[in-house]
């Protein structure tokens, strides 16, 4: 059988996982490209780890990437990406969002003095390129907020990923999807959203 | 959206999600009535159907339990109308007293029920295997593997299902309701809702007498239906020849001694598994899991050396396996639950199937999943657990913040019920003494009432309240029971994507119901002490809630305070944004209480002076954790443009707010 092109989109409940797969599942259908996509809606949204797996080509029939076959992570938060990194096929690309988001747990053991401090976003990104990962780190936030809107961060990110090489889909495709998946009255901001993470791509270190 | 696939005429190629896929069949099929009650995962039904409602003549309800949704598409099937209920797993657990006679009665118009299952119990109290329901119901049963054939399968259900005057059952899992691949959908003919005059030519009733003749006709039916089964292309013979799969049976017998059975998504990992290792083996997919079809299955095995049954959960197929074997073939080696990593428990997928198919063929594993997995683990080992918790703004914050002051040191039994409330279960809070399925708290109240001293106190949510909190209230009343009940009126079902219920003033896509009055409610059952509470204002409450909590009997606290997803789209919606609160870091004394036990994901340390920081894309200004802070160091940021300092919660709020910025300039 021949392969597949695989992906890992993740994040945190609420910044928008399950769009950002959306984007990138309807931009391959543009591009004529089969493509599947497995999900988890429910209870991990609120507040969770969120996942959500791609397979794009030919033969790809099941809704989950093996482990260690992905050839892409994209992730919202710089430690989910540590955390789906088992699915990272070796040698294969991260490419994270920097700004970490503590969850409410972690805060509390460092209130209860359980813990010292916070992961720190260094220790994120050694740990990943130790495991023989490339990674490109976009900074999402501020450029969610320079496309003039905090809650962009995920197309920026589908911006970024349109501007990997080995992406099986072309960045008109990947445009197009971005105007079809956004709210109509937020089409301008979405647009500068994903040209910024597109132009901020620098190829994997 | 993939819902413009909803709307196009067709036929066309879409991507689609097999939760969207089934509602495109059941539109082609010229479906009129839809009802559900919602649950992961099949919330995505739910919610395409309500968007199809602006585009096509049909009728949907969110009914108030999946007992009362299956009766009412039964009720419409019986004058004639199609129509089409869905629900999850345990949902059928609450319909199963209709489901059994709806065997029985039979139907007129093709009706069809998707149940969904949720192996790995993602969003679920249970892992149950819905498949069962099938069998001992003597219902027709599908288990779709992708949209495409849940696609299929629905519009081939609504054949059968009038064929038989037979409701059909349609069988989903987490993997396939929320997978999304392409569909070739077909052309969209729908005709005009016309209501009939009810006839009375036909009954649909089932006591005794006709109790034992709908036995027969159904038994009748499911004979008659083996022989669709032994047809059906859902039930069909392929091969895989080391490299790519084939229809049918391989074109000679050597090198195709190991058969493999399967159906739903474990298909998928199957295939799959097989073009990595490159080995041969005769495939049976059954997508017709009910009746099955045995003459195709004695013929499948009779040829095998070795016959895998790759399912999930119970060994269901593997059961008529065994006994088939029997007969077909004595000697074949079967590999089921128990062989390799197969088991019970969860879900399968890719890895598992190569592990397992690499142990049955002795080709070695090309990759070792296991200790990639492991190594990967050990370098993420600094992470913290993320585990789902309460949003920014909500309701059940302040209601649980202020109860658990409330109780105090008091011994307490704590039955809690389900819904976001039951993420207080979860780790790190784990508060909870008991939760099973939706109403249990009232129930379970009861008999700690008789083995124990302890005040027993119930919470429940205003949705699980009207889906089976009433009966447990009932109960209790009568029955002169001593429990606290905290009603979480928070508008919404709110954990399953903020739907509508019983006491809300809309039902479906903004339509207008009557609302109905939960204190009227609960006073008309019998309830004498209540309390009504802001959830918000966590200090008021105390003195109240102290007042239920040593009240001798049935008391209730109703806790009132919008869902904070729903209230701020709504919000958002009106032109509006939130007001966040601040930390003053000047007054900050770092005590954390706005942090320890009250977890908000807005509220973090700022590790450069060790003050506490409010993430301003986060917090949507509920002000709770400002009634923690013992210093007043949390503020509205309203205060920083010369507002007042208060919550700014309605869109009346917020123009109030604008209006002081302007003056503030
Ligand atoms: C029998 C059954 N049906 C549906 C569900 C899915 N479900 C899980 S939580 C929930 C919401 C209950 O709403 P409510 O009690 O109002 O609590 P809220 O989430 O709003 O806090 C539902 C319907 C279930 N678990 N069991």
């Amino acid at each position: 059988m021949k392969g597949s092109f695989n992906m890992i989109d993740c994040g945190v409940g609420g910044q928008g996982v399950v769009m950002m797969a959306n984007i990138v599942g309807e931009a391959c259908v543009r591009a004529g490209l089969r493509v599947i996509s497995g999900e988890l809606h429910g209870l991990s949204q609120r507040n969770g780890s969120v996942i959500a797996h791609q397979r794009i080509g030919e033969t790809a029939i099941s809704p989950l990437v093996p482990y260690g076959e992905a050839d892409v992570i994209l992730s919202l938060e710089p430690m989910e990406a540590l955390r789906y990194l088992y699915f990272l096929k070796p040698g294969g690309l991260v490419i994270t969002n920097t700004n970490m988001i503590h969850p409410p747990t972690e805060t509390q053991m460092l209130a209860k003095g359980e813990k010292e401090r916070y992961v720190r976003y260094d220790e994120v990104v050694e740990r990943i390129r130790a495991s023989g990962a490339r990674i490109v780190e976009v900074d999402a936030l501020e450029l969610a907020r320079e496309a003039g809107n905090p809650q962009t961060e995920n197309v920026v990110m589908v911006g970024a990923l349109a501007a990997v090489p080995e992406i099986p889909v072309g960045k008109e495709h990947m445009l197009e999807a971005v105007k079809d998946n956004v709210p109509k009255n937020a089409l301008d901001v979405n647009v500068r959203a994903f040209e910024l993470g597109y132009g901020s791509f620098k190829p994997g270190t | 959206m993939a819902f413009k696939y909803i709307t196009e005429k067709g036929p066309a190629r879409a991507y689609m999600m097999a939760n969207e896929a089934v509602v495109r069949a059941a539109l082609e099929s010229d479906v009129k009535v839809y009802s559900t009650y919602p649950g992961s995962p099949t919330v995505e039904i739910l919610s395409t159907f309500e968007g199809a409602l602006k585009h096509y003549d049909l009728r949907m309800e969110l009914s108030v339990n999946e007992k009362v949704a299956l009766e009412t598409a039964a009720g419409a099937s019986f004058v004639g109308m199609r129509s089409f209920v869905s629900m999850k797993s345990v949902g059928v657990n609450v319909a199963s007293d209709a489901l059994y006679v709806l065997a029985y009665t039979g139907v007129k118009g093709g009706c069809v029920l998707l149940l969904a299952d949720d192996p790995h119990a993602h969003s679920s109290q249970s892992e149950q295997d819905g498949r069962w329901f099938g069998y001992t119901s003597y219902l027709p049963m599908f288990d779709p593997s992708s949209p495409q054939e849940a696609y299929d399968m629905v519009k081939e259900a609504y054949d059968l299902s009038e064929r038989y005057s037979t409701l059909v059952l349609l069988r989903t899992t987490t993997r396939v309701n929320h997978q999304s691949g392409i569909v070739d959908i077909q052309m969209m003919n729908r005709t005009p809702i016309k209501k009939s005059d009810w006839g009375n030519d036909h009954n649909y009733t089932a006591v005794g007498v006709t109790a034992r003749a709908g036995k027969l006709d159904m038994l009748r039916k499911m004979e008659e239906m083996k022989g669709f089964s032994e047809g059906t292309p859902f039930n069909r013979l392929q091969y895989f020849d080391g490299e790519d799969l084939h229809e049918g049976a391989p074109p000679r017998d050597e090198g195709y001694e190991l058969g493999i059975v399967t159906s739903g998504v474990p298909y998928n990992y199957t295939v799959e598994a097989l073009g990595k290792l490159g080995i041969r083996a005769r495939i049976l997919k059954i997508g017709l899991i009910n009746p099955v079809p045995s003459r195709k299955i004695s013929e499948f095995l009779a040829p095998l050396k070795k016959v895998m049954v790759v399912e999930e959960l119970s060994p269901y197929l593997e059961g008529f396996i065994r006994g088939i074997c029997k007969d077909a073939n004595p000697s074949v080696e079967l590999m089921g639950k128990g062989f390799g990593p197969f088991t019970e428990y969860s879900e399968y997928n890719i890895p598992m199937l190569v592990e397992a198919l690499s142990l049955a063929s002795g080709r070695p594993m090309p990759f070792d999943y296991r200790s990639h997995v492991k190594k990967m683990e050990t370098l993420a080992d600094i992470l913290p657990i993320r585990p789902p918790g309460f949003c920014a703004g909500c309701p059940h914050r302040g209601t649980f913040t202020s109860l658990k002051r409330a109780i105090g040191s008091t011994p307490i039994f704590f039955s809690n019920d389900i819904g976001c409330y039951t993420m207080l279960v979860l780790p790190p809070i784990e508060w909870s003494d008991s939760q099973l399925c939706m109403g249990a708290s009232l129930g379970i109240a009861a008999g700690v009432n008789y083995g124990a001293n302890n005040k027993v106190v119930c919470a429940i949510g205003d949705s699980t309240l009207f889906h089976a909190g009433i009966p447990g209230i009932a109960n209790a009343v009568h029955n002169k029971h001593d429990l606290t009940l905290v009603v979480l009126h928070n508008s919404v079902t709110a954990m399953t994507g903020q739907q509508t219920h019983p006491a809300h003033e809309l039902t479906v896509a903004g339509k207008e119901g009557i609302s109905i009055d939960i204190e009227r409610m609960l006073r008309g059952l019998g309830i004498e002490k209540i309390v009504n509470l802001n959830a918000f204002e966590i200090r008021k409450n105390l003195k109240l809630m102290k007042e239920a909590l040593d009240f001798k009997g049935v008391s209730a606290i109703i806790s009132h305070g919008e869902c904070a997803l729903y209230h701020f789209r709504n919000l958002r919606r009106e032109g509006a944004q939130p007001v966040p609160f601040y930390v003053d870091r000047e007054i900050c004394k770092r005590p954390y209480n706005c942090i320890k036990d009250f977890l908000c994901p807005a509220i973090s340390i700022d590790e450069r002076d060790g003050t506490s920081r409010i993430a301003p894309e986060i917090c949507v200004g509920c002000g709770e954790c400002a009634q923690m802070c013992g210093f007043g160091a949390i503020k509205s940021t309203a205060t920083l443009h010369g507002g007042e300092n208060k919550v700014y919660y309605t869109k009346a709020d917020h123009d109030e707010f604008l209006r002081s910025k302007e003056v503030g300039k």
